[in-house]
């Protein structure tokens, strides 16, 4: 099993003094390489589940393996350099102040620790950086391909996005978490970004997890769709499963006015 | 007349190295440094009182370089490991380094009367204040070179990363409290460096001499970074070194236009606020710079067609 949570417990204080157990002994399981699409309403846990994962926040007791290595046992960066992370603020995903190559040549160096004599090691992104950089573009039909060199700050919110799509699987992730990461763009941006999302997920083999509250990308992507409600298992569909139910199905579930549905 | 502007050369260069640790701290690293006042009178204290005991001046250097190093290893570390906010980091250190600097000092003031140069630099007609001006050209220029030189590499990518945006540096594996702590001493070395050359330049160092250095590197920046418009970073540092020069310069007119000593720090202040103020200032047909388009809120996102229909604007040139 690629990612193994087992008994995964955690909660915080809300207004008022007292305490909300979001997670009480939760478990989840996925294989390798499983795309797992995951809904529920606001509060559920979803973004919270992927922070625990990601690790900005830390659980009070219970374990996560990613390919059998106890994740809360390395610090924050090491165990970001087995995770490809976009978050839902396209602003958050990248460093706005550098440019597409510097931003990408970023990600590809997760794997090495760049605040180390190696990191010293030649000037990146080099000419040979940037034209490899320009072809992986390229072979992903981005028109991003020919302005390698622009400041991320200065793309549109879908543009960023699609390049911290791409930041996300360099560097050999074992795992890819998406949060929401097509919610704050609008449906032609977010068509490009979730056909991206499937083909790079695709070619990557990656064990991923994708928040989101589109009930139409819930229905159409991933290998497995599952529902979180107040931190718990709502329901958990394979592929096969999925293709018998509807949007209004997943609506009456959870009792919905949270749910968007962009189709 | 001559001398007047080629000692305004000398102290801007001299001063140099300051606006660059403030630029490594408050730019590429995006942290409020206060130290600075401290680790610039450290800087020049321990120089002086090395040279004054007849240690060769490249030593005593080398001794100030490293005590600023320190000092800001000390508020890095309280920032990174105690979780103490940067500013509160900063003049913690800088409280504690007042009374380090006069235990190092010995006394509050100390005068340089005898410097022995290691290298018989080419006056260019002009005694020491030419002497002074090649040399620190050269040092200067070597410095720029190699700053620019370390923030191309992977290691200056990271570094330029926490400040940009230190949730995706930590999303992509940097280890922000390493680099934060390497960025700040690093910053602090250079700001010392600053401190020992003022100190030789002007012929003593001063328990004192520390005080504003902050908001005088900032203001160095600033006016460097508003002529050249860096939309690199090595244009960038050399911006920094040109503002140093600069700010040196309306000094200097200042004085001639008969100011007394005594309202230094008041026309100090003005003219860094008028820099300030003219970063503020968006003249019609003046392109952003990256910086102010990089610290804008973001536009809500457009298609991509829209914005692929744009010219490429932002190219480095």
């Amino acid at each position: 099993m690629s990612l193994q949570v087992d008994q995964l417990s955690w909660g915080h204080p809300v207004p008022g003094g007292s305490w909300r157990q979001l997670f009480r002994n939760f478990n989840f399981q996925s294989p390798s390489g499983q795309f797992t699409v995951v809904i529920g309403s606001n509060g559920s846990g979803k973004s919270t589940f992927l922070n625990l994962l990601a690790g900005t926040l830390r659980c009070s007791s219970g374990s996560i393996r990613l390919n059998d290595q106890p994740l809360q046992q390395l610090s924050d960066h090491r165990r970001a350099r087995r995770i490809g992370r976009v978050m839902q603020n396209p602003l958050e995903g990248t460093c706005p102040g550098l440019t597409i190559a510097e931003n990408l040549r970023l990600a590809e160096g997760r794997r090495r620790s760049a605040i180390s004599w190696r990191g010293l090691t030649g000037v990146h992104p080099s000419r040979a950086d940037r034209r490899r950089y320009r072809e992986l573009l390229q072979q992903l039909g981005l028109p991003l391909a020919d302005r390698i060199d622009t400041l991320v700050g200065q793309l549109s919110g879908g543009q960023r996005q699609t390049i911290s799509l791409v930041m996300a699987t360099m560097g050999q992730p074992q795992m890819l978490l998406l949060d929401e990461h097509t919610a704050a763009l609008d449906p032609k941006a977010e068509a490009t970004v979730m056909a991206l999302t499937d083909r790079l997920v695709r070619q990557l083999g990656t064990t991923t997890l994708m928040v989101t509250h589109s009930l139409d990308q819930a229905l159409r992507f991933g290998d497995r769709l599952v529902m979180l409600h107040e931190g718990r298992l709502l329901g958990d569909w394979s592929a096969q499963q999925r293709q018998h139910l509807t949007p209004d199905d997943l609506r009456k579930m959870y009792g919905s006015a949270n749910v968007t549905q962009n189709s | 007349m001559l001398s007047l502007w080629l000692g305004a050369y000398d102290q801007g260069l001299a001063y140099a190295s300051l606006a660059l640790g403030t630029y490594l701290t408050l730019r590429v690293l995006n942290f409020a440094d206060l130290t600075v006042d401290g680790s610039f009178a450290l800087g020049g204290g321990t120089a002086a009182v090395l040279i004054t005991n007849g240690v060769p001046i490249p030593l005593a250097m080398l001794a100030a370089i490293v005590l600023g190093g320190l000092a800001g290893t000390v508020t890095a570390l309280i920032h990174t490991r105690l979780g103490v906010n940067d500013l509160f980091a900063g003049i913690l250190t800088t409280t504690g380094l007042y009374t380090i600097t006069l235990r190092v000092m010995g006394r509050s003031n100390i005068p340089i009367t005898d410097i022995t140069p290691v290298v018989n630099w080419p006056t260019l007609g002009q005694g020491d204040d030419g002497r002074w001006g090649v040399a620190l050209t050269c040092v200067m220029l070597g410095m720029v070179c190699l700053l620019a030189l370390i923030l191309a590499t992977d290691f200056g990518l990271a570094l330029r990363s926490i400040g940009n945006n230190p949730i995706m540096a930590r999303a992509n594996a940097v280890n922000q409290a390493l680099g934060l702590t390497i960025g700040i001493a690093a910053a602090n070395a250079l700001v010392a460096m600053a401190g020992a050359l003022v100190a030789m330049y002007q012929g003593f160092a001063d328990v004192t001499m520390g005080i504003g250095s902050l908001i005088l590197g900032l203001g160095m920046v600033i006016i460097g970074e508003s002529v050249l418009r860096p939309r690199s970073v090595p244009v960038a540092l050399f911006a920094v070194v040109i503002g140093a020069i600069l700010f040196r310069l309306m000094i200097a007119i200042a004085l001639q236009l008969g100011l007394e000593p005594v309202d230094l720090k008041l026309t100090t202040a003005v003219l860094l606020l008028a820099a300030m103020s003219l970063g503020h200032i968006k003249l019609p047909g003046v392109n952003a710079t990256p910086q102010d388009v990089a610290s804008e809120p973001a536009a809500l996102p457009a298609s991509e067609g829209e914005a692929d229909g744009e010219p490429n604007r932002g190219e480095r040139p």
